[in-house]
């Protein structure tokens, strides 16, 4: 067989278009396109496995497992063949029939009345409170005075945890540090929080989702026994592959507001209306799996 | 869709054979969907997605990526409206074709990354209406892509295939952008 006398593999351009050889024989560009796109798939895969973020993958793995074992996941044989879909919306329209959602229904007003109230003359009026009324171990909280949202704010031994959600698309989970008089705590997106407390309230704004939240947050004092108390609760499960993390802000009348959060380590992470936490078992049913909360308290200073 | 047996001599073409030509490509088109949307629900999605120099977070640099694929997307469809003579007063400059071939390969090209990010880091969900519709649109999309490319160097097809395959393509990759950058855009703010 004659070795060709053209190139193996060679591309030229003739008027204005590219034509490629192989072994003498024009190629079907098309099928170029294609073939050329496959290689960039499977090398943009194989950089996804092997690349610098693999690390985080696999620590995204591993706490999404721990996550599932602590959480006393127990799978549902129908949810998984029917899908999020239908079963997804279950979970989501029960809350509506308990008083303490029922804010929740007016999050599409939130980007528009919100910003409004904002202003932080609040916390301006008690910044200069002295430093010894403050607590080192305290929960705080409190609906927003808009946007049909709840915040909670734990703090124990100079580290806090912060939380805010109204029970639809908007969560925000927020850590920093309680000293002089002051916390301030950052989160994901651009998530802040900015609060003067003392003995008592803790009063600020919150940013979530590109919109500023104003509360007064009263101290929690501890619920009766038997239930459980006002606070932070929060619960993580994989659903269908994916990590989701729900927050509930449990309020003192018994009221709560929560949302869930899917794809929870990552930064896309889509949020939607969380089911009723009940408060005599702790636990909450989401497309047929159980999660189970835990209070995040700075009192006790579980969950730090 | 029958071919006519006494058609006047000009048509030779017998359109029920040039329909035929049309199923292997079609086959393919939707085993690449398939296996696509198969894969995304088996794989076990990290959540963790690689992010690109120069942009905030990988979602941003999905969100830009798929933005920039989409335009190059509507150049075209503009260019293809051209060459079918379908814009008035327009006629087709010499270099339409190039710029025809050279903005879908772009924007193939530059859609491929994302999809492999969102299928390896995402997976095929079906949480809420938008990640359902994303997830079966992007799936199609590529099953209809690939049809296009197959399709494309095939002599004797009905005249009507090729923009019906290339409007299908263009449609499903302005749903993805809308259910995934635009929807991102909105929700986390229009920056890097």
């Amino acid at each position: 067989m004659p070795l060709p006398d053209r190139p193996i593999f060679g591309c030229e351009w003739n008027r204005n278009r590219l034509d490629c050889v192989l072994l003498g024989m024009k190629l079907n560009m098309p099928l170029v396109t294609l073939l050329a796109g496959l290689a960039l798939g499977v090398g943009v895969l194989i950089v996804s496995m092997l690349g610098p973020s693999s690390a985080a993958s696999a620590s995204g793995y591993g706490a999404t497992s721990t996550a599932s074992a602590t959480g006393a996941v127990k799978p549902a044989p129908a949810s998984s063949a029917s899908g999020g879909g239908a079963s997804a919306a279950a979970p989501a329209t029960t809350p509506a029939s308990t008083p303490a959602t029922t804010p929740a229904s007016t999050p599409a007003t939130t980007s528009t009345t919100a910003p409004a109230t904002a202003p932080g003359t609040v916390p301006a009026a008690t910044a200069s409170v002295p430093t010894a009324d403050i607590p080192p171990k305290a929960d705080y909280v409190a609906r927003t005075n808009s946007g049909g949202g709840a915040v909670a704010i734990s703090v124990h031994a100079g580290k806090a945890v912060a939380y805010m959600c109204n029970g639809h698309a908007v969560a925000a989970w927020l850590k920093g540090t309680a000293k002089a008089g002051k916390l301030e705590l950052t989160g994901k997106n651009g998530a802040r929080l900015d609060v003067s407390y003392r003995t008592g309230k803790a009063t600020g704004s919150i940013m979530a989702d590109g919109t500023k939240y104003s509360f007064s947050a009263p101290l929690v004092h501890r619920g009766s026994s038997g239930h459980r108390p006002p606070g932070l609760y929060e619960a993580t499960a994989t659903v269908h592959g994916v990590k989701i993390k729900a927050g509930w802000v449990v309020l003192p009348g018994g009221g709560q507001v929560g949302s869930v959060e899917y794809f929870a380590d990552s930064d896309v992470a889509p949020t939607a209306q969380a089911p009723v936490l009940n408060l005599t078992t702790g636990t909450a049913q989401y497309d047929g799996v159980t999660l189970v909360a835990s209070l995040i308290s700075g009192l006790t200073g579980s969950g730090f | 869709m029958t071919a006519q047996p006494d058609a006047s001599p000009p048509a030779p073409v017998d359109v029920s054979l040039g329909i035929g030509k049309l199923v292997v490509p079609s086959l393919i088109g939707g085993l690449v969907a398939l296996t696509l949307g198969i894969y995304g629900r088996l794989h076990h999605p990290t959540g963790v997605v690689e992010n690109l120099a120069g942009f905030t977070s990988a979602g941003y640099a999905k969100s830009w990526l798929a933005t920039i694929a989409t335009v190059f997307a509507i150049v075209q469809v503009s260019s293809a409206l051209v060459m079918y003579g379908k814009i008035p007063r327009v006629t087709a400059p010499s270099w339409i074709g190039s710029l025809h071939k050279w903005s879908g390969r772009i924007a193939f090209l530059l859609a491929v990354p994302v999809a492999v990010d969102c299928l390896y880091g995402l997976g095929f969900q079906t949480y809420s209406t938008r990640v359902l519709l994303h997830s079966v649109f992007g799936c199609l999309f590529f099953g209809a892509f690939s049809v296009k490319m197959l399709i494309l160097p095939k002599r004797g097809l009905p005249g009507w295939t090729l923009p019906v395959a290339g409007a299908a393509v263009f449609t499903l990759l302005v749903a993805i952008w809308f259910t995934s950058a635009f929807w991102f855009f909105s929700t986390f703010g229009l920056h890097r």
